[in-house]
């Protein structure tokens, strides 16, 4: 919402500054978000006494003028021919730059320099056109800026009305907010208009209300004689302070009203229509040419104003094309009205209309407001177009009744607003604001008071919206802090939270950086990854990049490597922690919180001391290992397997107690070309709840025994497809209670390991929780495993 | 006799004193005492000596190996100091070589900014509850006092999702407020809740992007009034961005809250003077709040006689912005490495 200064100050008396005026506003929940100097652009503009003009030496047409400007003399070359000397002229100066777009420059005119340029009205974007250059009167002071004499100088303030002050939405709305804050008063609005019965004589116009659910109150006139002009330079110009065209009077006038009061208003060329006029729904398959030359498909939903034939206006949203004021109207029926918030909602959004009147109309116009904005309307184009305007038809509902009062209680008010006052104070405010204190029979309590609240504030319907105005007016900045009060307990932490943050830290700490990415892909996307899942779509996504929502982490995960490879950025470490979803029959999609990490690029940045070598599986491996152990987590078992667009030969399904619980491997080769990335991919994603499930299952306490441990190492030489953690866990099953690590630290294949065979190096670690193991004993057990794996994988012992 | 070991005393003593390393040394003492020693040839001549000088000279003698003894093992312990320390300074490093690295790694801007302000609520005594990402209308919206046809509505830059087959409506949520409805249909006051996770909005420009982070908090209890509600932002305030700026409270309007405030704060940048960043005006648009509606408490069956509560929300990427000098919203959802670097938290 604009308005200026002085527009304000035409409903309201006060001395403040427009920053004064602008911090009451904002700090009474009128937030002013832009003050506009409107004067500051003819700042450079300035009142000049023109002291010689000469013809020009190399120019017929053109004059040479000697300006006093304050203390300065200036030379300007002119074109006009209405100066004179000792005529106060207006001077833009060099550097000015004036409302049509030009700068004003020092420069020759046929060879004589001219420092500035005399303006005329249009120039300075007072008038539509002019002859000749502005004459300002002969008392104007040389060197005072232009906009200040031709009372040009104004403030602009934007407004942000929130949607529930609908009151707000009209300039005087604001002044009555304003006057209830300042304890100021408003000044009177009281139209006068002499009404002229003979008018309906000659013109009957009848209103038949046919949907008053849609339109309560439905008032008009008929204006004849009026002459359709251009709006005289202040109606233009108030207009266009606040960013509107002017068009002519008559809907000039309306405009100036909707902004002014905040009453749309509609004004309708009688001899376009035949009446009587019918505010009714429309029918399904009737249409309408609005405005705006757009042709609107109608249906019983929408409020129509029709005549006797066919559609005239949307009500309360648009008018019609056909009926409308044009330059040869000469007789108006002139529409005040009121209509239903949530129709007016749902047929703008149905038809997409975006209008001033729609934006009042949904968030409540005073209904007490039709009638006087009619009348305000009337004087102004009896005044600005002449004419004789006939008496007022009002149609209206008996559905529009008084606001019923708000209880309120004084005790309960003060304790929630955490103010002291008295009931005097609250009384006085809320009667400022415009409610009445009402008597209802049968309810008086003595603690609790009545408030009828004013026909403008339909927001205020519950006990706690006058609270609020209390403490508006008041003043939110004086209502004393305090910590709340009462027991405060510890917290409990939630697991898959803690687990995550644990998780964050241990992968920080093996420098990883994290990432976060949008949780909604491209359908072709997730078709790419997961061919099988057919992801939640978007009803209204903002680009088909962002169609769906996101199935995994993964492929998120490699847009952010792409972009970072992209940039030049080779070493990446990244991970995601974060939600996928997955659609389920019949109900809202799975949520379900994954982690997903990337490895890709140098391990390091070269570096004098370790040789340069790129990441591979194993590092992505290990990284995940250390998490698991970080997390305290039973082991994890990882089988040959994973989603197709790893390499087939480089993936592992990562399983925790039995069951898959996401993924490990690289890039497919063939998906690394076609996503045109130039380095490897290393990819994890799993699914967290599995660990959290697992750690909340309990923790064993960690075995430690005081009896020394006894180290063997064995070397088999065994089938180069077997997977080496079977071996290892067969080594594990033979003599459980005495073997304390099994791990493998040598694999071999080449010179005196055969072809289709590789050598496994492992060391296996053995203690007694309660004794110390003899060498006999050692060799037992040494014994068992190696026959134990030579039978099981017919494995050889190497060099044996 | 007695000439001769004294002879021999100094002789060795020398001896030992010019011996320049370990072996050298180590030649001394065979040649002083070892088998065939001057000392231990001395010393077999000492049976040809008379017996009343016998203990004289033997007592003489066993000096002369005392006081050998003593000279080598102090020259001993002196050589093999000076070889330590030539070896060591054969082994030293240039120490203004490069560690051996690892690439820093960190937690994404966004996760560190929710995890001061998360510690701070934690401080103050409030649990933290997260809720889904793809809600009903019904938390989204209608329980928090916005109906389907209220121009509040408009607030929200809504994504849909395809109704459900009992034609409920879905929507990413567009805020964190729908956790507080859902915590309060769960469990009774005195209530003191966090919710931060991640809303929606389909909107995209330079300040705008269709994802971001709130934290929605909420008190409710006996006798909990607006100035509460003043006294724990500004404390907020005051810990997240350890400065001491002015507060300001203005009205403002949500549906979900009544009297309903927008928190501004004194620019961080100027003082409040006016700068590019408050857009001149010196005040800093920081969070959102108010006391919780009746309508609200009404919807989830908390008797608004009783209990009171207040509610606050606030953007993340907008206090991180502040807080970590970071100017351009977008860089939040790029990931580029260098930025995650040099704004990444612990």
């Amino acid at each position: 919402m604009k308005l200026t200064y002085h527009w304000l100050q035409d409903h309201l008396d006060t001395r403040l500054s427009p920053g004064e005026i602008a911090s009451r506003l904002t700090m009474a929940g009128l937030e002013v978000e832009a003050v506009v100097d409107l004067g500051a652009p003819l700042d450079k503009v300035q009142v000049g006494l023109l002291e010689t003009v000469d013809p020009h030496p190399n120019a017929d047409r053109l004059t040479l003028c000697r300006v006093r400007v304050g203390e300065e003399r200036l030379t300007i070359v002119c074109g006009a021919t209405n100066h004179r000397p000792g005529d106060r002229v207006a001077v833009a100066r060099v550097g000015a730059q004036l409302p049509n777009g030009l700068t004003i420059r020092q420069g020759k005119i046929r060879g004589e320099t001219s420092q500035g340029m005399l303006c005329s009205a249009q120039e300075l974007g007072l008038a539509s056109q002019s002859d000749g250059i502005l004459i300002l009167p002969a008392d104007a002071q040389p060197g005072v800026p232009v906009a200040r004499i031709l009372g040009r100088e104004d403030t602009l303030f934007e407004v942000n009305v929130t949607p529930n002050r609908g009151d707000c939405l009209g300039v005087r709305g604001i002044a009555r907010d304003l006057a209830a804050v300042l304890e100021a008063d408003l000044r009177p609005l009281a139209p006068r208009v002499a009404v002229d019965p003979a008018v309906a004589q000659r013109h009957p116009v009848a209103v038949l209300l046919e949907d008053p659910e849609g339109c309560p109150r439905y008032t008009g006139r008929v204006i004849e004689g009026v002459r359709v002009a251009p709006s005289p330079d202040w109606l233009r110009h108030r207009l266009e302070a606040v960013g509107l065209r002017s068009i002519n009077n008559v809907v000039d006038v309306t405009n100036l009203l909707l902004l002014d009061l905040g009453q749309p208003l509609h004004a309708f060329d009688l001899d376009r229509l035949q009446p009587p006029v019918v505010v009714r729904r429309a029918w399904a398959g009737e249409r309408l040419l609005t405005l705006d030359g757009m042709e609107r498909p109608l249906t019983g939903a929408m409020t129509l104003i029709a005549d006797a034939q066919r559609p005239l206006a949307l009500g309360g949203i648009m008018g019609g094309a056909a009926s409308g004021v044009t330059e040869a109207t000469v007789t108006l029926f002139l529409e005040s009205a009121c209509f239903d918030p949530i129709r007016i909602a749902r047929t703008g959004r149905q038809l997409s209309i975006v209008s001033d009147s729609r934006y009042r109309f949904e968030r409540g116009v005073d209904p007490d407001g039709v009638g006087p904005a009619l009348d305000r309307a009337t004087e102004l184009i009896l005044a600005l177009a002449g004419g004789r305007a006939g008496p007022v038809v009002v149609a209206e509902s008996g559905a529009l009744v008084q606001p019923a009062p708000i209880p309120f209680r004084h005790q309960r008010a003060i304790r929630l607003a955490g103010v002291q006052l008295s009931p005097e104070q609250t009384h006085g405010m809320l009667t400022r604001l415009g409610c009445q204190a009402v008597e209802v029979p049968g309810a008086g309590d003595g603690a609790t008071r009545h408030y009828r609240p004013p026909s403008f504030r339909q927001d205020l319907r519950l006990e706690e919206d006058l609270i609020e105005e209390i403490v508006r007016l008041y003043g939110y900045d004086r209502v004393p802090s305090r910590m709340p009060e009462g027991p405060v307990d510890a917290q409990e932490t939630d697991p898959a939270r803690a687990l995550a943050d644990q998780v964050r830290s241990l992968l920080t700490g093996r420098g990883y950086l994290e990432t976060i990415n949008f949780a909604f892909v491209a359908a072709q996307r997730v078709r790419a990854f997961q061919p099988e899942v057919r992801p939640v779509a978007l009803v209204n996504p903002l680009s088909e990049d962002q169609g769906v929502l996101r199935t995994l982490l993964t492929p998120g995960l490699m847009e952010a490597a792409q972009r970072n490879l992209s940039r030049g950025n080779t070493q990446l470490r990244l991970f995601e922690l974060g939600r996928i979803f997955l659609p389920q029959e019949g109900g809202p999609p799975t949520e379900s919180e994954h982690l997903a990490a990337l490895l890709s690029g140098p391990l390091a940045a070269r570096s004098w001391n370790r040789p340069d070598r790129a990441v591979d599986f194993f590092d992505l491996k290990g990284d995940l290992e250390a998490v698991w152990s970080g997390l305290r987590l039973p082991p994890a078992t990882f089988r040959p397997g994973g989603p197709g667009f790893l390499h087939p030969g480089r993936k592992a399904d990562i399983l925790l107690g039995g069951e898959s619980c996401g993924w490990i491997g690289q890039l497919h080769p063939s998906r690394q070309e076609a996503f045109d990335l130039a380095q490897p991919l290393l990819l994890l994603e799993l699914e967290l709840a599995p660990l959290v499930a697992a750690r909340e299952r309990g923790r064993c306490a960690p075995f430690i025994s005081r009896f020394p441990a006894v180290a063997r190492d064995f070397a088999f030489v065994v089938d180069d497809g077997l997977p080496a953690e079977e071996l290892l866990n067969a080594i594990r099953q033979t003599e459980r209670p005495l073997i304390r690590r099994v791990g493998l630290f040598d694999l071999y294949t080449g010179p005196h390991v055969p072809d289709g065979k590789k050598s496994l190096g492992v060391e296996v670690v053995f203690q007694s929780a309660d004794r110390t193991l003899t060498d006999a004993e050692v060799q037992g057990l040494a014994d068992a495993i190696t026959s134990a794996i030579q039978q099981q994988f017919q494995a050889t012992l190497r060099g044996g | 006799m007695r000439e001769a070991l004294e002879q021999l005393r100094n002789q060795a003593l020398e001896e030992v004193d010019r011996a320049a390393t370990v072996a050298d040394l180590d030649q001394v003492r065979v040649r002083t005492i070892g088998k065939k020693g001057a000392l231990t040839q001395l010393l077999r001549g000492l049976g040809q000596v008379s017996a009343d000088q016998r203990p004289l000279l033997g007592e003489l003698a066993n000096q002369v190996k005392e006081a050998f003894n003593q000279a080598f093992a102090a020259r001993l312990e002196a050589l093999k100091d000076s070889a330590l320390e030539a070896q060591l300074t054969r082994e030293g490093l240039d120490v203004t070589l490069s560690g051996r690295q690892r690439p820093p790694g960190g937690v994404h801007p966004i996760t560190r900014a929710l995890g001061e302000i998360g510690d701070i609520f934690q401080a103050m005594g409030f649990f933290t509850a997260t809720g889904p990402e793809v809600e009903s209308d019904w938390h989204n919206f209608e329980a928090l006092n916005i109906p389907a046809d209220h121009p509040a509505r408009e607030m929200h830059d809504t994504f849909y999702l395809p109704p459900g087959p009992d034609g409920e409506k879905r929507v990413l949520r567009t805020h964190t407020s729908p956790v507080q409805i859902r915590v309060m249909e769960g469990s009774r006051p005195p209530l003191r809740v966090i919710a931060p996770g991640k809303v929606f909005r389909c909107d995209s420009d330079l300040t705008h992007t269709p994802m971001f982070h709130q934290v929605e908090g909420f008190m409710v209890d006996r006798n909990v009034h607006f100035g509460h509600l003043k006294g724990l932002l500004e404390a907020f305030l005051r810990r997240f961005f350890e400065r001491d700026l002015p507060v300001r409270f203005r009205p403002s309007f949500f549906p979900f809250t009544e009297p309903s405030a927008e928190v501004d704060m004194g620019c961080l940048f100027c003082a409040g003077r006016g700068c590019r960043v408050c857009k001149g005006g010196g005040w800093l648009e920081v969070l959102g709040c108010g006391m919780i509606h009746p309508v609200v408490l009404g919807n989830v069956g908390i008797d608004r006689e009783r209990f009171s509560g207040f509610a606050f929300g606030m953007g993340v990427e907008r206090l991180a912005m502040l807080k970590y000098g970071i100017n351009d919203l977008r860089t939040f959802y790029e990931n580029d490495v260098r930025f995650l670097e040099s704004h990444a938290g612990l």
